[in-house]
């Protein structure tokens, strides 16, 4: 079985540190939970996908095409009116409603899409049952290992993680 | 930036437990302060907010005679307040996007609360445009649904515009504001003792763990959102402008207004936004990470706008002279001397003028001026607002047809009833939802002293 | 209190089921045989109107009148050609008549002086008082009635007065021509009366004569007028009108040239011009009048055989008994008859004196109300109150009625069967259009009854008037009679006779305040008050509606620091009465203009304390000028609702109601708005390829006396608003007339404005609804059930014609008893009527295009040029408004359009408006500044 070894760190820059030593030695950062986000530490974790924002992108064009094309089929096709003596295809005065509709689709479809990149909503979660682990959203910075198999291994990644000024690495089985 | 260091968190509040602390108190630590004022200020907005549903009663049930509009001039109070609303409605996103992409790391103490105040402005503004109607009954037949009439709405209308407008707004800045609150719901829910709070905060909260990786897709989402904020708000305060200058009226078709609105708009906002942050500051002891440097750069924001505004005012007089209208020239006589015009010295008093003061660093640091000013700027703005309605409506082409706007007590009570509506909420989100974005601070504090 | 009445949920259901039983009685057709204008009554269609010619009254005279009925309720009063005192054309007082009708508080019962009683028992008690009065051959006997032109109402006279010889019938009338029966009898040595025939004139000049301002001969006279002042007719033939007066009144206002001056200098005025034309030498006059006068009297003697004057009926007899002369010198186009009816002017002083003295006994009131209208130094109310036996017989309730210990309900004239003569001494036949809505009966009935008949038909006594007609076949020739609405060949001939020139002394000008009294525009001698849609009609120089006020001249107002809208207090002989101020720059110094008719205490819901009242102010001497007026500034300002504000129009006249004088005209108009080529567009045209409904009004010919305005109200189920929200500035008539100043002296303006049904119209693009958008034919329509009321067209209509249901003015919401069931019976069936909350507006009376497309198809033919007719157009005197398709080019309208001086209203902002307008045409005397004195 595997374990996971949990350092708790008072500072952002220590652990972004220790992390970057750690994977230097060729352990396998698994994660870091902080209470602001740690400038690198995604990089670190390889967690740059964009897909997001493609995403978005799509919902919203799609949306302002659909709202244009309702106004023009109502408009002009399925209810010209004389209104003014404008003409029945007013298409500069048809702008506005597929922007801001547009808008309102990306900011949707980004959220839906943010949920299930994160997988939240996730009340419940098995590190919440790790001690202190409720400091990782208030003053503490959490940086989850891979832990080797062999014990001196352990002991040595301790090591090591106090000195990048660890105040605390425990482990626990996942 | 060493020279500016610390400028943005007070020692009180340099490390990361002491500003969760300071901005959790209102809601876990209660103890910690004394409710008597707000207490008294909640009972006067829950007297007030009954006054607008009064209102709103009695307009619905009387019909809309009750205010004080006129063959002639057929808009007044309702249109003015809903541009007034959408204005003040525009500051927080335009905060939290716009200085967010310019990286002003100063909104992060700010921020929160512009953003409720955004949201609360921005309901209440929506509600005039409906029971302004003759008809409020029939609001929904400006949205395209199958209906026995096979009708459409008339797309062509700045109305409709308005409507999408502020629809995709409003919808789009409660998610922008809930996902900046994510990881402080968290944060409380992991403060919080009682089971029924953290059941609550955690819930909302998501399950939120501060993951490096959603992290990043949550800074992704959220750089995303600001830069989708800013087009969209300045969109629709531009439509606002449009309601009035896609129309001929003299006064009112003028291409300068969708800039000068979206400037205005902004100008107000801010205006509100120091009002409110000197009432959070001094109700919940947050001197440390709200600072007299916030108010200052506030302050010289709206001087900025003062200037813009001024400039626009002068454009517009400018323009109706050297278009040589007859209808526009007499228009602008009309307005300095005609029946508003007291009204108009007072505008300019107040969003010009005045705010001129902000020149003196003494003025910009002294909160108290600040808020005073900022007051008279949102005076001002509304009088813009009322003023722009009545003057073209007022004198429009036919000497025949021109008669004033008086306004009646339901004009007044729906519009005192809709500010302390707007406190009412205010109010009670300081109480429930954490007015400062802590991660933004906590994140602002590890910049400020370890940068 | 709120602006509108509230009906709780058991007033309304009372109201309800009032309506019910009211609508199952009301809508019958007379019992006996009446005849339609075109259609036989058994071919009576459901939804399909009836036309029924008929003869209104105003002070006695007839106008005759084609009603329209839908399922026998009559909706709508349009003016019959055949008619010469109509031509086809009504003034407000016929529009409104209709609403008369069914005005709620109409008196529905006979009342004794505790309750109500029944026609028999007044029967019972009449016939007890008429035998002792016919035991002394009716000694007490006084009957009071107004104007008698009536022939069936005079044989009645006759017919009583040989039954009781020694019976008195006093009749007379508030609006009195005393002075010009005067001045007649000075002149001729018996009353003649004078009508202008001025459609033959091309110089008059009119000395303080409204002649086209509100009475009987309004219609005639605006016709000729304006018949004489023709683009056509070039500047010989053109009519130049010069008007000398003491006041603005709409005859001046449209005048080349007016002066003001105080009434004795008019008099002077007259003698001067006797003595030009004479070749002696005139009295001495003002600097400025006397260029002014002998311009004028240059230009008569110039235009001989087509030059007149006119002398209104405030100057004393011998200056009309002058005019005469100066006619007669002039040769001028006017006609002397025989007075129709003859009015003893001191019938009022005797009856009451007969009264005190108690040889009056036994008084029956004909349709009159002395109590209010007659000067309190006769007393007559007191009088009346002790009288033993008195019955009075009104429409309402009135002052009178609360006197006279019998009350009878009378029929109204829709409702009657009787007989009239216009002022040209034509006669023609009043036939009801509907069942009495109520018991009432007519004067010929309480006059038979006085004769002792007990079931009187005044359908038998009319018909027995003429029953010596038709050359043996009567029943042709009535039937015929009915149908014109005229009886040939009852026109008064002219009598040929001289004047005799009697010497009239110049008066020296005096100092004192004197006050000059004249009916009003809107009530006439107030039996009108009660007339919801004549006291919201403006009135046309002041605009002012629900009231009337002190005009005083700004010299006055000056010394009294009284500003507009102040109260003021006049006073004379002991009499007081305050009413607010008005300062008019057409006003002489020292003279004070009031209208008649307001004041009303029992006029009904509508006309009580609207106004004051200034009756109590007449003397015994000249009814229409009162000498040693005193005149006090009484309290703070509490001005009339006007619906116009701003009359000076800044620079702005030149192009939103254009004076082009006959020179300038002949030159050919280049200068804005005429030459205004029509902006470039991106829009691509649309194509109009059935109709093109257009309309042209001629405000040259406009004279501005509102017909249109009630009509456009009458037609359109348009609701009055009442006072408050007038005051509040909202009005809801579609169609209103715009008059302006373009400063002082210069020639008054006016301009009917309807919709502009622009086909650029701004109104649409703003809807969010669609509910205003344009039809096929070019008409901007608006569609009241879509219509939410975001009120985003008005506010972007540069012409401000829309108007929005601020309250249910017309839906629950109705000003005092409006929503009374009987009141919505007048209602167009046509026409929606609409609903609170959403806007309305001008359609061009789109039912009736409709109505007239409906009749084309079935013959299928296209509309013909003349067949649909507006409400405003077929209303108006001057034949001002037309109205036709523009793809047709013999069209009337594309005859008007193609005219030099036509041009569109703000044209410069490319709205492309389909209603267009005639420039106003001057003809000055260039010995005489131009335009104006």
């Amino acid at each position: 079985m595997t374990h996971v070894v949990i350092a708790q760190f008072s500072e952002a820059d220590a652990l972004l540190e220790a992390a970057r030593e750690s994977q230097r030695e060729g352990t396998n950062v698994l994660d870091a939970f902080t209470p602001f986000p740690v400038e690198g530490m995604a990089e670190l974790l390889g967690a740059t996908s964009t897909r997001l924002r493609v995403v978005m992108a799509i919902g919203g064009f799609s949306m302002a095409a659909v709202a244009f094309g309702l106004q023009y089929y109502s408009a002009v096709i399925d209810y010209p009116i004389n209104s003014g003596g404008r003409p029945l295809n007013s298409w500069p005065t048809f702008m506005l409603v597929p922007f801001a509709t547009g808008i309102l689709a990306a900011a949707i479809f980004g959220f839906i899409a943010l949920l299930s990149e994160t997988g939240l909503p996730r009340l419940h979660h098995a590190l919440f049952e790790i001690p202190d682990f409720e400091r990782a959203s208030q003053d503490r910075f959490l940086l989850a290992l891979e832990a080797p198999e062999a014990k001196k291994e352990i002991a040595a990644l301790r090591q090591r993680l106090i000195e990048a000024g660890a105040i605390e690495v425990m482990e626990v089985a996942a | 930036m060493t020279g500016r260091l610390n400028r943005w968190v007070m020692p009180r509040a340099r490390n990361y437990d002491a500003v969760n602390a300071m901005v959790t108190a209102p809601l876990l630590a209660r103890e910690t302060f004394r409710w008597r004022i707000w207490w008294i200020a909640f009972a006067v907005s829950c007297a007030l907010t009954l006054l607008m549903a009064a209102s709103l009663f009695w307009v619905l049930y009387k019909g809309i005679g009750i205010f004080g509009n006129n063959t002639t001039v057929v808009w007044g109070f309702p249109i003015a307040n809903y541009v007034w609303w959408i204005g003040i409605g525009n500051a927080g996103t335009l905060i939290s996007s716009m200085l967010l992409l310019t990286h002003q790391r100063w909104r992060a103490s700010i921020n929160r609360f512009a953003e409720a105040m955004t949201l609360f402005a921005a309901s209440i503004a929506g509600i005039f445009p409906i029971i302004h109607l003759g008809r409020p009954l029939y609001f929904y037949w400006v949205t395209p649904y199958p209906n026995t009439m096979h009708l459409w709405p008339q797309w062509r209308s700045a109305l409709i515009w308005d409507f999408w407008a502020i629809l995709s707004y409003i919808l789009f800045s409660i998610i922008f504001w809930y996902i900046g609150l994510v990881p402080d719901l968290a944060t409380i829910r992991d403060r919080a003792r009682g089971p029924i709070k953290r059941a609550i905060y955690g819930a909302f909260a998501l399950g939120w763990r501060g993951s490096a990786r959603h992290w990043h897709f949550y800074e992704t989402y959220h750089m995303a959102m600001a830069a989708l904020a800013v087009p969209l708000v300045v969109s629709l305060h531009s439509v606002v402008g449009l309601d009035f200058a896609a129309s001929l009226m003299p006064g009112w078709q003028e291409t300068i207004f969708p800039p000068y609105f979206v400037v205005g708009a902004m100008y107000s906002g801010f205006a509100m936004v120091v009002v409110l942050a000197a009432g959070v500051r001094w109700g919940f002891g947050m001197q440390a990470i709200v600072t007299i440097d916030h108010f200052d750069v506030m302050a010289k924001i709206m001087l900025a706008a003062s200037l813009i505004m001024g400039l626009s005012y002068a454009t517009e007089w400018f323009a109706a002279w050297y278009g040589g209208e007859h209808a526009d020239r007499s228009l602008v006589v009309y307005m300095f001397t005609g029946t508003y015009a007291p009204m108009m010295w007072a505008l300019l008093a107040c969003n010009v003028f005045i705010p001129q003061l902000f020149w003196w660093r003494a003025i910009r640091r002294n909160i108290k001026a600040v808020c005073v000013i900022g007051v008279l700027i949102n005076v001002g703005m509304w009088l813009e607002r009322i003023l722009i309605i009545w003057n073209t409506l007022s004198h429009g082409f036919l000497p025949s047809m021109r008669r004033s706007f008086v306004p009646t007590f339901w004009d007044w009570s729906l519009l005192l009833g809709s500010l302390g509506f707007f406190a009412f909420m205010f109010l009670l989100f300081v109480r429930l939802v954490p007015a400062v974005s802590m991660h933004e601070v906590r994140k602002l504090v590890h910049d400020e002293v370890t940068a | 209190m709120s602006p509108v009445n509230d009906l709780n949920r058991r007033a309304a259901l009372k109201l309800l089921g009032g309506g019910l039983a009211l609508s199952l009685t009301s809508c019958g057709k007379p019992a006996e045989e009446i005849v339609p204008y075109v259609d036989q009554p058994e071919r009576v269609v459901p939804g399909v109107p009836l036309r029924f010619a008929t003869t209104l009254d105003l002070s006695g005279y007839g106008r005759g009148a084609i009603v329209t009925s839908v399922e026998g309720r009559p909706i709508k009063i349009e003016g019959n050609p055949r008619h010469p005192a109509s031509l086809g054309a009504t003034d407000v007082f016929a529009e409104a008549d209709v609403l008369g009708l069914y005005d709620p508080d109409r008196s529905k019962a006979v009342r004794g002086k505790a309750n109500v009683e029944s026609w028999e028992a007044f029967a019972d008690a009449l016939r007890a008082q008429m035998d002792k009065e016919r035991a002394r051959g009716g000694a007490g006997l006084r009957v009071v009635s107004g104007r008698v032109t009536s022939p069936t109402l005079a044989r009645q006279r006759a017919g009583l007065l040989k039954e009781f010889p020694q019976a008195r019938w006093i009749s007379y009338e508030p609006v009195a021509d005393t002075n010009e029966r005067e001045g007649a009898r000075l002149a001729f040595g018996r009353p003649l009366v004078a009508l202008p025939r001025l459609k033959d004139a091309s110089a008059v000049v009119a000395f303080d004569s409204d002649f086209l301002g509100p009475g009987p001969a309004q219609i005639v006279n605006a016709r000729g007028f304006a018949q004489a002042r023709s683009a056509a007719s070039g500047a010989e033939q053109f009519l130049r009108l010069y008007a000398i007066e003491s006041s603005t009144t709409a005859t001046g206002a449209n005048a080349d040239h007016r002066l003001t001056s105080r009434p004795e200098l008019i008099g002077n005025a007259v003698i001067a011009i006797a003595a030009y034309l004479a070749g002696e030498t005139p009295p001495p006059l003002a600097g400025h009048a006397a260029r002014f006068v002998e311009a004028a009297a240059a230009d008569l003697k110039a235009r001989q055989g087509r030059a007149l004057v006119l002398v209104g009926p405030s100057q004393p007899p011998e200056i009309h008994a002058l005019a005469h002369w100066i006619n007669s010198a002039l040769s001028a186009p006017v006609d002397l008859i025989e007075p129709v009816d003859d009015i003893d002017p001191n019938g009022l002083t005797s009856l009451a004196a007969d009264i005190h003295s108690g040889a009056a006994e036994t008084l029956i009131i004909l349709d009159a109300n002395p109590a209010y209208d007659t000067p309190p130094r006769l007393d007559l109310a007191a009088a009346i109150h002790k009288l033993p036996f008195s019955a009075h017989l009104s429409l309402h309730r009135n002052e009178t009625a609360a006197l006279c210990h019998w009350h009878l309900p009378l029929s109204h004239t829709l409702e009657s069967w009787s007989d009239r003569r216009a002022i040209d001494g034509t006669a023609s036949i009043v036939q009801p259009l509907i069942r009495p809505l109520y018991d009432t009966r007519t004067a010929h009935d309480v006059l038979a009854m006085l004769g002792g008949a007990l079931t009187p038909s005044s359908y038998d006594i009319v018909r027995t008037t003429w029953a010596a007609q038709g050359g043996g076949d009567f029943e042709n020739w009535w039937r015929k009679t009915l149908h014109d609405g005229v009886i040939a060949g009852t026109r008064s001939a002219p009598v040929a006779t001289k004047p005799q020139r009697i010497t009239v002394a110049a008066r020296t000008p005096t100092q004192t305040m004197v006050l000059k009294v004249a009916p009003d525009p809107s009530v006439w001698d107030g039996r009108y008050a009660n007339n919801a849609w004549l006291q919201e009609c403006p009135k046309p120089l002041s605009k002012e509606v629900w009231g009337n006020s002190i005009v005083l001249a700004p010299a006055d107002a000056g010394h009294l620091d009284c500003k507009d809208g102040d109260i003021a207090e006049i006073e004379v002989g002991g009499q007081r009465v305050q009413g607010p101020a008005r300062i008019d720059y057409g006003q002489a110094d020292g003279v004070i203009a009031i209208s008649l008719g307001y004041g009303r205490s029992r006029a009904g819901a509508i006309g009580n304390e609207i106004g004051f009242n200034v009756y109590p102010l007449r003397t015994a001497g000249n009814p229409w000028l009162i000498d040693n007026v005193m005149l006090r500034k009484a309290g703070p300002a509490r001005p009339v609702p006007t619906t116009q504000h701003h009359f000076q129009i800044e620079g702005e006249v030149d192009e939103l109601l254009p004076l082009v004088s006959l020179v300038e005209l002949a030159k050919g108009l280049d200068r804005k708005p005429f030459k205004d080529e029509p902006k470039p567009t991106f829009y691509p045209p649309y194509v109009y390829d059935t109709y093109a409904w257009a309309m042209v009004v001629d405000t040259a010919a406009c004279i501005g006396c509102n017909a249109c305005v009630v009509a456009c109200q009458a037609e359109n189920n348009v609701a009055v608003v009442g006072p408050e929200e007038i005051e509040a500035g909202r009005d809801m008539h579609w169609l209103r007339v715009d008059t302006y100043e373009s400063g002082p002296g210069a020639m008054r303006g006016f301009q009917p404005v309807p919709c502009m049904q622009c086909e650029h119209a701004p109104c649409e693009p703003v809807c969010p609804v669609s509910a205003s958008v344009h039809d096929s034919e070019g008409l901007n329509v608006q569609v009241y059930n879509r219509c939410v009321g975001t009120r985003f067209c008005q506010s972007n209509c540069p012409y401000k014609v829309r108007r929005f249901n601020w309250y249910g003015y017309n839906d629950g919401q109705e000003y005092k008893n409006l929503g009374a069931p009987s009141v919505t019976a007048q209602h167009n069936p046509n026409v929606t009527v609409r609903t609170r909350g959403v806007m309305e507006k001008c359609t061009y009376c789109v039912q009736r295009i409709s109505a007239a497309r409906r009749d084309a198809e079935k013959e299928n033919r296209t509309i013909a040029d003349g067949e649909v007719v507006t409400a405003c157009q077929s209303a108006c005197p001057t034949r001002a408004i037309s109205f036709g398709n523009r793809n047709d080019p013999k069209a009337a309208v594309n005859k008007k359009r193609g005219e030099t001086h036509h041009y569109e209203l703000l044209g410069h902002l490319g709205t492309r408006p389909r209603t267009t307008y005639l420039a106003r045409l001057t003809s000055p005397n260039t010995a005489l500044k131009e335009g104006g004195e």
